[in-house]
């Protein structure tokens, strides 16, 4: 029983969209726009040619934040969605009914439909097709070229994201709702 | 044993049953009916086929017009109980004759808002049996479709009693329906109020709108009712109901728009992201200027306050023009609600940056929000024949 | 695989510079072409199920020029997956979104599945299905007739390779075993400058060590979309702020600007300006590494003097460039003050201006001023790992001329220049025919600048055979298409990949081939069988030397000692040549290393250690070979006890130039060739952007490797097609919104493409993504998505190499 999370170096993020690719590949997700467990955001940039802010112009890997307190399973009338053994969050498609709720409730736009179950689909930190089968990390985070991602066990003091975690400074997403995201933004 | 004992109805025959009186409004209404009901057909045998793919809803905005749609017609169903409630459970005098044909309403409002929701969820099938076997009990959706459901129960009995006379027992199923009724509606308001990530929808607000709204909408409801059913030539009791009908809806509307404003204020006060900038879209949008405040709002209220509430006939006319904006304001609930972006960045190289959430409902979805309302003029009809809805010497 | 030259081909003398040679044989990268995807709705990705039919099978990607190793997935058969593999330095445990996306490529039903021959006009894209013998039969038929009707010229047979692993099989058969010398390359449009420049100037290409260097100057290259390894994983762990300053010098503001802690956008073409302003500060301030100038650069103080007496002062660069004096000055002191941890990034592809060998010279030197070369944070060389040898012998054919565009660039090499040979065909200058033409993974159609002519040359030939996966443009110019397997399918020429931790990575197949589809060594051999006698028999009617050998020695003998047998150095599986290549230098053990994990290298166990899930260490670090260069120790450091005696002695070196110094000047090929021993700016090589036209500049990207991933479903998913970036006022005023259809139109033609106004971009320049618009019907996804840029691009190069001057062409834009 572990507590995953995972911390990321996003500074060191290219947008390149490899984790992206791994992860359509990895958990066979559809293609589609909107069908994506994990995404990189980019603000537009601020100023005026030649005057851009290089510093408004950052990079902003992101997925599922894998809420301790997470709104979307709140909001689940039929308990589909729900806090696996490691803390993870998924879903259990037998039991969604695609009221997608937990879409609207989602402070972070994690969720998406997957046309083939017709359920709630979302990030599920590689439960079913890595964790499951001894592997410790994601398929996101060993693909990139950067390494932007540390993923473990945050209940493990020793590990390496509870020692990164203690030594970095770093925030969470929209923390101020109370979430308690499991994905932190190392500075 | 007898069944009409128990529950009287009339019999049909088959033409019996299709014989009405051909006046044009009544051909317009069989037409308009037809029409709808075709509409909602073929809408879902286009839903069947494609899915959600028929609708325009995205990852961003899950919830569409037929969310919207149920929500309209739920809110109907309780703002009819309720303010039937105000007779018969409360007996204030003039409102004891809108009795049965206030909870026939209520009911088929309710039954057409199921309907409805039906070719939203995914899985409506998979939800009666897993909200029995896992109740999510932190959901405001597990309560509020758990509380609807007891509610149609109870108003099923109490329209029972009352059409069998049994007033002891319509009463206490009244109450029963107007307590759980209540309680499922405001849960419906906190299927919006709960939302924590939602600025413009999080707080207490929308539980007790909800409340409001309906009573509004009850009104509405039962002006163009009553209007139907006396073809505008009102016997003296229902003329005094109506007239204290209105001025109820003055008060309630009075009180509406007191809600709205203060809302707005403290909505935009602040400027605070994702509540100030939409409240400002919102207030500025053709939908609830011209639909939910001119139609929803301002024209009855005029009418009402010009008329001191005696203008019944010109009301039931205002009545129409009142649903269609309880309809945008319900549509602008649902769409403002989801109008800020959760994820504000782009992700796609060759996009614009997301501004607010768009959302243009497909034609499927308006043939089948539309066309449901055609159902729920046919469930009225079959109702109407089979029962005496009317307030009778006999009492209820 | 080796050709061994037999003792004619001295005499015949047509050794090629030994610069231009660099471009062939430089490890490294650039363009590529190749395969993908399609099928859109329904389609299902695989998900791995860990059944016990489960096998983890490593091998090399293809879908760039990077070959970072993976390992792949595969399940009873299918690729579910492809991983990155830890163990290869060069790719340092990564698997880009294209590397990824290798599973679409295999499963594109678009892919060439089986021989075609051309049924209907060229071009028309109608062909039937024929077998691989019937093909070859085709060929061989076309070719006797050719090659009999020009009397043994065998350059009447002009071919063409993309980068590849097996592009050396390709070329060593066409050019050494058939024997023609009219062979371009990607090196034309591509890099072939830059190796020139840092090859004649420093004695190599070298590698930027992003890993140690704590400042670069990255000029137009953009690592984070143009992805190179290591050096895009090495650079971005540490920008921001993290230990490494980078200034990127681009007139679009890229990720790789995201990324910098300035950003210089500069006139387009103006580069060597910006350099020759920087050496002029460094010299003027004496701000150069003294020692080691004085040791290692010959010609210096001319160079000084020539810099300084042409005045290149940074106020004379700010105008030409639109880059401020005082951040010319800054970027110049702050270089130095970094050095020698300080690099003038190298750059990949950069056909750019006609002056851009001269520019290369120019960062080369100024690199080399601040001490960064061969030092750990500079420019280094590395290690290779030698691999065994593989030597067939090649046949002289005293008939085979010079190739056709020798004489239009000062120093025409053997890997050509595309646009100079291509346009000599057809002007008609050409001293003798070129009828034939054969392309292996390239796609000139969409891949030289001028798309009009290039079809007008394909359409100029009695035989087109095109080797490839997709049926991209220029596949449906051939006449015989001959299908390659697909990078997973098959098993290519193992590769040693220098650098400080050298490696020795191999692709191994991961999956069966599922269609009637070949790896070139196999359709080589298919097609020496076929060709050797008949071609023999030509050679023996026209070839007097060949007459006269073969008195000497009798047929059989010079037919199988000379090398006539074409298909001689092909018979033997690609297994079995990489075996040999690699057992019989590091034995046996290591050939089952390789092929157990994918990459060797000696003491691989030892050295090969996991330090975190995103850290590896491949070798320690007094193993790992930054300074490689011989020289003496000159023990008279500067007395100050307090810095490490090895961080500022000055080793005086014997780099690989001709001086065995790096050179400032080359008057050798000044006097030969009439190119500038020392870069010089030549006004009348610039073309300034008249007022309210664009100059046009293309680019890659990190999701789309030019026309070869244009349709694969994944990435198309990620980048569905190009937009041309134009600025935001620019746009305004011109009522330009996101989205809309624009016309670019240059002298030699016009695009429609899609607007994406923005302020990352100057006023007088517009760019868009390379490798899109594919006319190609076949491709489902890839046809008439979005704009070919060779469609605008003017058909000039520069004159020394006849590289690809890509980023000259005027252009106007109009709403559509
Ligand atoms: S793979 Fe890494 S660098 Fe690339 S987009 Fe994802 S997080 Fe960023
Ligand atoms: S990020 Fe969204 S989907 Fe993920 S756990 Fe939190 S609320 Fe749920
Ligand atoms: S950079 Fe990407 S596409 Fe190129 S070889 Fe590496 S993984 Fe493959």
């Amino acid at each position: 029983m572990a507590r995953y999370g995972m911390a990321l170096d996003y500074k060191s993020c290219i947008n390149c969209k490899a984790c992206e690719s791994a992860c359509k590949e990895e958990n066979g997700i559809l293609l589609g726009a909107d069908k994506h467990r994990i995404w990189v955001g980019v603000k537009d940039i601020e100023g005026i040619f030649p005057d851009l802010s290089i510093s408004s112009s950052g990079f902003e890997p992101s997925q599922c934040q894998q809420c301790d307190n997470a709104p979307c399973q709140t909001v689940c009338p039929t308990n589909a969605t729900y806090y696996d053994d490691n803390g993870v969050v998924r879903v259990n498609p037998e039991q969604c009914i695609l009221c997608t709720y937990c879409m609207e409730a989602c402070p972070y736009d994690a969720r998406y439909i997957d046309d083939r179950t017709m359920t709630v689909d979302k990030c599920n930190f590689c439960s079913d097709t890595r964790l499951i089968n001894g592997e410790t990390t994601t398929a996101c985070q060993a693909t990139c070229p950067t390494k932007v991602r540390i993923f473990g066990d945050l209940d493990d003091p020793e590990s390496e994201i509870s020692l990164v975690l203690r030594a970095r400074d770093h925030h969470s997403m929209k923390e101020h709702l109370g979430t308690k995201p499991k994905l932190f933004y190392l500075t | 044993m007898n069944f009409k004992k128990i529950l009287p109805y009339n019999r049909h025959t088959f033409s019996s049953f299709f014989s009405f009186e051909r006046t044009p409004l009544n051909v317009f209404m069989l037409m308009l009916t037809v029409g709808l009901v075709g509409f909602l057909l073929y809408g879902i045998s286009v839903y069947l086929q494609h899915g959600h793919h028929a609708y325009g809803v995205t990852r961003q905005h899950p919830w569409g017009l037929l969310i919207a749609m149920y929500v309209f017609f739920v809110v109907s169903s309780t703002g009819l109980c309720i303010m039937s409630s105000l007779g018969h459970v409360f007996n204030i005098k003039a409102f004891q004759i809108i009795g049965k044909r206030a909870i026939i309403g209520a009911i088929i409002a309710i039954l057409t808002g199921f309907l409805v929701i039906a070719f939203e969820i995914g899985h409506p099938v998979r939800m009666v049996i897993y909200n029995v076997l896992t109740p999510g009990l932190t959901s405001a959706i597990w309560w509020m479709g758990t509380l609807y459901g007891m509610y149609l129960f109870f108003i099923i009995l109490e329209f029972f009693f009352l059409n069998n006379g049994n007033h002891k027992y319509s009463k206490i199923f009244g109450l029963a329906g107007l307590i759980v009724g209540l309680a499922a509606h405001s849960n419906l308001g906190a299927v919006f109020g709960f939302l924590v990530a939602r600025p413009i929808a999080n707080g207490v607000f929308f539980p007790l709108y909800f409340i409001l709204s309906a009573m509004v909408t009850g009104s509405y409801l039962l002006f163009l009712i009553y209007g139907w059913r006396y073809k505008m030539k009102f016997p003296p009791e229902v003329k005094k109901f109506m007239v204290t009908l209105a001025q109820v809806l003055g008060l309630l509307l009075a009180i509406l728009i007191f809600f709205e404003i203060w809302r707005a204020l403290t909505a935009i006060y602040g400027m605070m992201p994702e509540r100030g900038d939409i409240a400002i879209h919102m207030i500025t949008s053709k939908n609830f200027l011209i639909g939910e405040f001119l139609l929803g709002m301002l024209i009855p209220f005029v009418v009402i306050v010009y008329s001191r509430g005696r203008a019944i006939k010109t009301l039931v006319y205002t009545s129409i023009t009142g649903m269609v904006g309880i309809f945008w304001m319900r549509y602008d609930l649902v769409h403002d609600t989801q109008l800020a972006p959760m994820m504000p960045l782009k992700i796609r190289e060759y996009s614009l940056p997301p501004g607010l959430v768009e959302y243009t409902p497909t034609s499927i979805e308006w043939m089948i929000a539309i066309g449901a309302i055609g159902v729920s003029f046919m469930m009225y009809y079959t109702a109407d024949k089979f029962f005496n809805l009317d307030h009778d010497a006999k009492g209820h | 695989m080796k050709t061994e030259l037999s003792r004619r081909r001295f005499l015949q003398g047509t050794v090629a510079l030994s610069i231009v040679g660099a471009t062939a044989a430089a490890t490294a990268l650039a363009k590529t072409e190749h395969k993908s995807k399609s099928k859109i709705v329904d389609f299902g990705l695989t998900k791995t199920q860990w059944s016990d039919k489960l096998e983890e099978i490593p091998t090399l990607c293809e879908m760039c020029v990077n070959k970072c190793a993976a390992i792949a997935r595969v399940e009873d058969g299918v690729l579910t997956k492809l991983n990155p593999n830890p163990l290869f330095p060069k790719s340092r445990n990564m698997l880009c979104a294209r590397g990824n996306a290798g599973i679409q490529a295999l499963e594109d039903p678009d892919r060439l599945k089986y021989p075609l021959i051309r049924v209907g006009e060229r071009g028309e894209g109608k062909f039937k299905r024929v077998t691989w013998d019937e093909a070859n039969e085709y060929i061989k038929d076309k070719m006797v007739k050719i090659i009999d009707e020009e009397k043994d010229n065998r350059s009447t047979i002009g071919y063409c390779a993309g980068e590849g692993m097996a592009e050396h099989t390709y070329a060593s058969f066409m050019g050494d075993k058939i024997g023609s010398l009219n062979y371009v390359n990607h090196g034309s449009i591509c890099l072939a400058t830059t190796i020139a420049g840092y090859t004649l100037t420093l004695g190599g290409y070298g590698q930027a060590d992003l890993e140690n260097a704590d400042y670069v100057i990255m000029a137009g290259a953009n690592r984070a979309e143009a992805i190179v390894t290591p050096d895009t994983m090495d650079m971005f762990k540490r920008t921001k702020g993290r230990g490494l300053k980078m200034v990127v010098v681009d007139p679009r503001f890229t990720n790789t600007a995201a990324h910098a802690d300035t950003w210089l956008p500069i006139e387009v073409g103006t580069d060597l300006a910006f350099v020759l302003a920087m050496t002029h500060v460094v010299m003027t301030e004496e701000r150069y590494n003294k020692r080691f100038c004085e040791e290692n650069l010959s010609d210096f103080e001319a160079y000084k003097k020539h810099i300084i007496d042409k005045n290149y002062t940074p106020e004379w660069a700010q105008a030409i460039t639109g880059i401020k004096a005082d951040d010319i000055r800054e970027t110049a002191r702050d270089f130095m003050a970094h050095a020698p941890r300080a690099i003038y990034y190298q750059g990949r592809r950069t056909a750019w201006s006609l002056q851009d060998y001269q520019l290369r010279r120019a960062q080369a030197i100024f690199s080399a001023m601040g001490g960064g070369i061969d030092k750990k944070g500079g420019i280094i060389f590395g290690k290779k790992l030698p691999l065994g040898e593989h030597s067939i012998p090649s046949p002289m054919y005293d008939n085979a001329l010079e190739r056709i565009e020798k004489s239009k660039a000062a120093s025409i090499g053997n890997s050509g220049s595309w646009i100079a040979w291509r346009n000599t065909i057809i002007d008609g200058t050409a001293p003798y025919p070129v009828r034939a033409f054969f392309a292996y993974k390239q796609n000139p159609m969409l891949s030289i600048p001028n798309t009009a002519k290039t079809k007008q040359m394909l359409e100029k030939m009695d035989l087109v055979v095109v080797i490839d996966t997709m049926p991209s443009d220029t596949v449906m110019m051939a006449d015989v298409v001959l299908p390659e397997s697909l990078y997973l399918e098959r098993e290519d020429p193992v590769k040693s990949f220098g650098g400080a931790e050298p490696s020795i990575a191999l692709r191994i197949p991961v999956v069966e081939a599922r269609y009637d589809t070949k790896p070139v060594i196999e359709i080589m051999r298919d097609l020496g069988e076929k060709l050797s006698k008949p071609l023999f028999e030509i050679s023996k009617k026209y070839d007097e030397s060949l007459q006269e050998e073969i008195e000497e020695r009798g047929e059989k003998e010079v037919y199988k000692e000379e090398g006539y047998d074409l298909a001689d150095g092909y018979r033997h599986s690609q297994e079995t040549i990489n075996h040999h290549m690699v057992s019989s230098v590091y034995g046996e053990e290591a050939w089952k290393t390789l092929r157990e994990k994918g990459v060797f290298y000696p003491d691989m166990s030892k050295y090969f250690k996991k330090v975190s899930a995103n850290e590896y260490e491949y070798y320690p670090e007094h193993k790992k070979s930054y300074s490689i260069i011989k020289g003496d120790l000159n023990n008279e450091p500067y007395h100050d006890t307090c810095v490490d005696i090895n961080e500022i002695a000055v080793l005086k070196k014997k780099f690989r130039t001709a001086t065995k110094k790096i050179a400032c000047a080359l008057y050798n090929f000044e006097k030969r060739k009439g190119v500038d021993a020392m870069p010089t700016w030549r006004s009348e090589l610039y073309k300034e952007t008249p007022e309210g036209r664009f100059k046009f500049i293309t680019g890659r990207h990190g999701q789309f490797t030019q026309s070869g991933s244009s349709n694969n479903a994944l990435l198309l998913d990620l980048l569905p097609e190009n937009y041309l970036w134009i600025n935001q006022r620019i746009a305004d005023a011109k009522g330009i919104k996101f989205g809309d259809t624009v016309e670019v139109r240059s002298s030699i033609g016009a695009i429609e493409i899609k607007a994406y106004p923005t302020e990352k971009i100057g006023k007088n320049v517009v760019f868009f993504i390379h490798g899109f618009g594919a006319e190609s019907s076949e491709l489902t996804l890839a046809h008439h998505r979005g704009a070919n840029d060779n469609a605008i691009i003017e058909d000039v190069y520069e004159t020394t190499f006849g590289s690809a001057a890509m980023h000259e062409t005027i252009v106007d834009i109009r709403r559509v």
